[in-house]
């Protein structure tokens, strides 16, 4: 599926990042962070809690304001965006906290993904390959599905949208091995369809189970990155990441 | 009996239409419109140039929650916008703000008091009582405006948005919905609500450029208790305005005025969320 | 140290000295006055002066304590019916005459502390307070409206017995209650306990947990704002010889808030000519251009709330500090002089395992919203002279911990003891004052006062706060101190905190909170945002808290390399429940900890 033409093909940049330095208030949590991710391409942002890898997905989505650097989405430089036109723009994003409305039922969370109700009828094929057992609980409230059903849920809205650019933060937290195969699938799948994916995790498994290349994270800088290959990098990284 | 029974009904209904307005703007935008009452009586006003032109009355709610409409997105973009972040100073400059229309209104009509005609007059005959016609058709669009809220609510996209911006501002955001946009509808909405209402309360009382004014603060009170929730302002309508009544029938109706005001500060001190929030 | 002090009530003096020189030249003013003013702007005028004092009670509740009152005019109009109402019913002669003043002042500040009670409690929202301020004026209206003849309901009373003495001398009266009560005001803003009320404006909570009491203070200042309003409400009634129920009521209320907001609210000048200015332009245009003149009242009350919140006395300081930079910069000097802190050690309190007691004991600490439990069955202790670690990931319930620890209402099981005492049910200022002392995640501090403010009301609790004096220094312990000097903070105590850069604004709030002297101390993320070398001076100054000074500090952080390096002991929590307390090197080299961290990295290699 991917060679070496293809790749030089879709050399074109999904995420450019240059520079970053973003912050609440006074303090700055990432300082100067660069790279790039192209389409079909995903990279696992790794690193210990309050490193900055949630920081860095909500800069890039607008919800922070970067104090300087630049961020590039297909070329088209949205710095200072506002996050829904960002959101627009074929990108989702999956956060780590208050990331569904536990309020709405399942089909309402869905219908959110999509810009109007009937595409969301056309694509819940889409749902039921990823998680058909999400489709028998559409009009459950979301907040009283497991854990692991609501972060599938989560997936399945990013899914239903059809993006380009998926970020993805801390999605395999708490869940059983049986579903963090099945997200390792849907995302493989997403990937193996163009979709240039962030990743970020602490679960250094799943990261090296689907992603081509990472970086770490450690005090808002990039202190190593580059391509996964095999298990020596896991041994590398393990002592980066270890308590 | 009957007729005390009916006044109850028909206070609560009409405190219901009046509050709604406010209280989606409170819900969606977390802040209080203190131009709530010159919004009515702009509303009361709508009607009375209706009327006054020779147009039919059943024509002054549609044209007030026009006017309200118009008058609420202009207010909005002016007044409203650069105060999100500071909601006890968007108080002072909607009250602020209602001073000022109150003024033009009092420029455009003088002080005196104006009457318009209402689209149904005289008595219906329930429960072996001649009861005033309007004040029944009044709980009748109670029901219809509570329903069609809902609908609004639970139905269609725009309510959806909303209630996902009401719920989580920043997750709808980051979902592509612009919250700015939902903001301005709604308070574009609540301003033809209260308009609409001001239109629909003229033939009970007579129109001054200051009618609103006693409206204001219970509709206040009334959708804090509410918890912001369309079933809760009914019951609070129902609960309060039913205590208004009696207070007035029974004991005073000069302490029937503050009733709702007073109990509605001790309920919000024992459950301060209102009785269906949190 | 005697120097320091001999200066320190030397600048105390001087600024009353300066007040009282003001105050003077204020009243000659309105002494001679009447003469040169026609009778009816005096008229005008001796309304417009009481009516001034009550908009420096605004500005006291509203403009520097933050309270949005709708009702300081409730208490306006108490003082006016208790002069009608005594002097028609009772009696009138110079006896009933004070005594119905008296009646005025009492009934006023029993009201205020009424509705003090009700609506100042910790966790009160502004608005729930905002609302009754809102609901007293309307109450008393139509209490006036049942009163029937005894109160004149809605036409009022008119032409009760009062003393009918010449304008002038009314002029001098209200201008002697204007001039005394605003040189009153003006001490009492630039006091310590004036400067409290800014903090408690800025940063309620953080007030709270600093050990200040909060609610006490907002009490009382209504109450006495209410007092005072209802002297000024007396005297109106007094000279008008009319009072009808719009001097109580809701409109009079939010005037009194526009000339507060149009004059500047927060500078007391501002409010004063703000409510003299309007008052006698409305009396002057009413006959000719009344709706005019109200809508450009209202056109710039919302162009000021929206544009210049503070007021057009914000435009005077604004262009003033445009335009006078050589007066301004000796000025300042002065400034800097009278203002500026002296430090000094305080004398230390052995509390720190005096009686034998552990500092902080939690037994079964339990913590449910609803359905969800947080934290369940915790159960750890800390010693003096320990730092102790609590880490865990995201949503583990660390801060629910730290709130459950340092305010009594927060959790729903179990016991947390300091140094021996239950915390039971308190409110934080209240735990502070067992020995607790909390920093937070976010630095949000008090940005308008300075370093030395900051300090001085840190030792609230301690030292108290003077009510027309300024102290001048400040004793903090000597951990305090030390902070102080690393940031170079010493240096800068006349600085406004908004100032300060992230790390610095880190170390004024750990200084701050040192300066409660606490046994425990609860840390939020100390590190977050800071860099390499700063977290490293952090450590070291946790460390010599605990080394040097035997406090237990408690520290919930992510920066596992700055947890390894700095810890006594470690406490790891996943979901809410414990999952172990032990040494660095028991949690380090601990498999289940690993994996409740990391996932399945465990399993890797």
């Amino acid at each position: 599926m991917r060679n070496g033409t293809e790749r030089e093909a879709v050399s074109e940049q999904i995420i450019s990042v240059a520079r970053l330095r973003s912050g609440y208030g006074g303090g700055d949590i990432l300082r100067d962070i660069s790279f790039d991710l192209s389409a079909g391409e995903i990279l696992a942002i790794l690193g210990k809690n309050g490193m900055g890898k949630s920081t860095l997905l909500k800069t890039i989505m607008g919800f922070v304001k970067p104090k300087s650097g630049s961020i590039k989405l297909r070329g088209v430089d949205v710095t200072n965006a506002e996050p829904h036109w960002i959101a627009r723009r074929s990108i989702a994003y999956t956060p780590q906290e208050f990331a569904i409305f536990r309020e709405l039922t399942v089909e309402e969370n869905l219908r959110l993904g999509v810009e109007s109700d009937s595409l969301l009828k056309q694509r819940l094929g889409d749902v039921r390959d990823a998680f058909p057992r999400m489709t028998e609980r559409m009009s459950q409230r979301a907040g009283t599905l497991s854990g692991g059903e609501q972060k599938m849920l989560l997936l399945c809205r990013a899914i239903v949208s059809r993006p380009d650019i998926m970020l993805i933060d801390e999605i395999s937290e708490g869940l059983q091995p049986t579903m963090i195969e099945r997200m390792a699938e849907i995302l493989r799948t997403a990937r193996s369809k163009g979709v240039a994916i962030l990743l970020i995790e602490q679960n250094l498994n799943f990261a090296l189970s689907i992603a081509d290349r990472f970086a770490i994270l450690k005090i808002g800088e990039i202190v190593e990155s580059g391509r996964f290959e095999g298990r020596d990098t896991a041994g590398k990284l393990e002592k980066h990441l270890r308590i | 009996m009957t007729a005390l029974f009916l006044d109850i009904v028909t206070t609560s209904a009409i405190l219901f239409i009046v509050a709604a307005g406010l209280m989606i703007i409170l819900g969606v935008m977390k802040l209080i419109n203190f131009a709530h009452g010159a919004f009515l009586t702009v509303g009361g006003y709508s009607a009375y140039i209706v009327t006054d032109y020779g147009f039919s009355p059943w024509l002054t709610v549609p044209f007030a929650a026009f006017v309200g409409f118009v008058l609420g997105i202009a207010v909005e973009r002016l007044v409203v916008r650069p105060l999100y972040s500071r909601p006890l100073d968007a108080i002072l400059a909607t009250w602020g703000l209602g001073i000022v229309i109150t003024q033009i209104i009092v420029f455009a009509f003088g002080r005196g008091v104006q009457f318009a005609e209402s689209p149904m007059s005289g008595t219906l005959e329930i429960f072996a009582v001649g009861y005033s016609a309007w004040r029944l058709t009044l709980v009748l669009v109670a029901v219809l405006l509570g329903v069609g809220l809902t609908a609004l609510l639970y139905l269609t996209r725009f309510g959806l948005n909303a209630r996902a911006v009401i719920m989580n501002e920043d997750l709808a955001r980051g979902l592509g919905i612009d919250s700015v946009k939902v903001r301005v509808s709604t308070f574009g909405l609540g301003a033809a609500l209260a308009c609409g209402a001001g239109a629909l309360i003229t033939p009970l009382l007579s129109i001054d450029p200051n009618m609103g004014l006693p409206w204001l603060v219970n509709s206040f009170m009334l959708v804090l208790v509410s918890g912001v929730a369309i079933p809760g302002l009914a019951l609070a309508s129902l609960l309060l305005g039913g205590a208004q009544v009696v207070v007035s029938t029974f004991v005073s109706p000069i302490l029937g005025g503050v009733t709702i005001v007073v109990f509605a500060a001790i309920l919000l001190r024992i459950r301060p969320k209102g009785l269906f929030g949190g | 140290m005697a120097d320091s002090y001999a200066s320190s009530t030397a600048r105390n003096r001087r600024r009353f000295w300066l007040v009282g020189l003001v105050g003077l030249i204020a009243l000659t003013t309105v002494m001679i006055a009447p003469y040169f003013l026609d009778r009816y702007l005096v008229n005008v005028l001796i309304r417009a002066l009481f009516l001034a004092v009550l908009a420096i009670t605004v500005d006291l509740v509203w403009g520097f304590a933050g309270i949005l009152t709708f009702g300081q005019s409730a208490f306006f109009g108490i003082g006016a019916y208790a002069c009608a109402l005594v002097a028609t019913h009772y009696g009138f002669g110079p006896y009933w005459f004070f005594g119905a003043f008296l009646i005025g002042l009492a009934a006023a500040a029993l009201t205020a502390w009424l509705v003090g009670v009700l609506s100042f409690y910790h966790g009160a929202s502004p608005l729930y307070s905002s609302i009754i301020t809102l609901a007293l004026p309307i109450v008393l209206v139509q209490i006036i409206f049942a009163g029937g003849r005894f109160t004149g309901s809605s036409s009022g009373i008119s032409g009760f017995p009062t003393y009918y003495w010449a304008v002038e001398t009314w002029f001098v009266i209200a201008g002697v209650m204007l001039v005394v009560i605003g040189c009153f005001a003006w001490l009492f803003v630039r006091s310590d306990l004036g400067r409290i009320l800014v903090a408690i404006r800025e940063n309620e909570d953080r007030c709270a947990y600093l050990g200040i009491p909060v609610s006490r203070i907002k009490i009382a200042l209504f109450t006495a704002c209410g007092s005072i309003g209802a002297a000024a409400g007396f005297g109106y009634a007094a000279f008008t010889n009319v009072v009808a129920p719009e001097l109580g009521g809701f409109l009079l209320g939010t005037e009194s808030l526009i000339w507060v907001a149009l004059g500047g609210r927060g500078t007391l000048i501002g409010p004063i000519f703000g409510a003299i200015g309007i008052d006698v332009t409305s009396s002057y245009l009413s006959g000719t251009l009344p709706f005019l003149w109200k809508f450009i009242v209202g056109v710039l009350f919302v162009i000021v709330i929206v544009l210049l919140p503070n007021g057009f006395a914000s435009l005077v300081t604004g262009a003033w500090r445009k335009f006078g930079p050589k007066r301004r910069s000796a000025d300042a000097n002065d400034e800097r002089a009278s203002h500026s802190i002296l430090l000094r050690p305080a004398p230390t309190v052995t509390r720190l395992g005096s009686n034998g007691e552990k500092p902080i004991i939690i037994e079964g600490l339990g913590c449910r919203y609803g359905s969800l439990s947080v934290l369940g069955d915790l159960s750890f202790e800390g010693r003096p002279g320990e730092l102790l670690s609590i880490v865990g990931p995201n949503g583990a319930g660390k801060t629910t911990l730290m709130r459950c620890i340092s305010n009594g209402s927060e959790r729903t099981a179990g016991t947390v003891r300091i140094a021996g005492n239950e915390i039971a049910k308190r409110s934080p200022e209240k735990v502070v004052g067992l020995g607790v002392g909390r920093s937070f995640q976010n630095t949000s501090l008090f940005d308008s006062l300075t370093v030395g403010d900051c300090l001085r009301l840190s030792r609230y609790r301690i030292d108290g706060a003077r009510l027309l004096r300024r102290t001048h220094h400040v004793a903090l312990p000597k951990p305090a101190l030390g902070i102080l000097e690393a940031t170079g903070l010493d240096k800068h105590l006349d600085q406004e905190t908004r100032y300060l850069s992230h790390g610095q604004k880190r170390g004024l709030e750990l200084a701050m909170v040192l300066a409660t002297e606490p046994s425990v101390l609860l840390l939020d993320e100390p590190t977050a945002g800071l860099t390499k070398t700063e977290r490293t001076a952090i450590g070291d100054v946790l460390l010599s808290l605990t080394n040097s000074y035997g406090l237990c500090v408690i520290l919930i952080e992510h920066d596992l390399d700055f947890v390894r390096q700095i810890s006594d002991r470690i406490v790891v929590l996943h979901e809410g429940r414990m999952v172990l307390d032990g040494s660095v090197e028991e949690v380090v080299s601990s498999d289940l900890v690993k994996s409740v961290y990391s996932g399945h990295a465990a399993e890797v290699a």
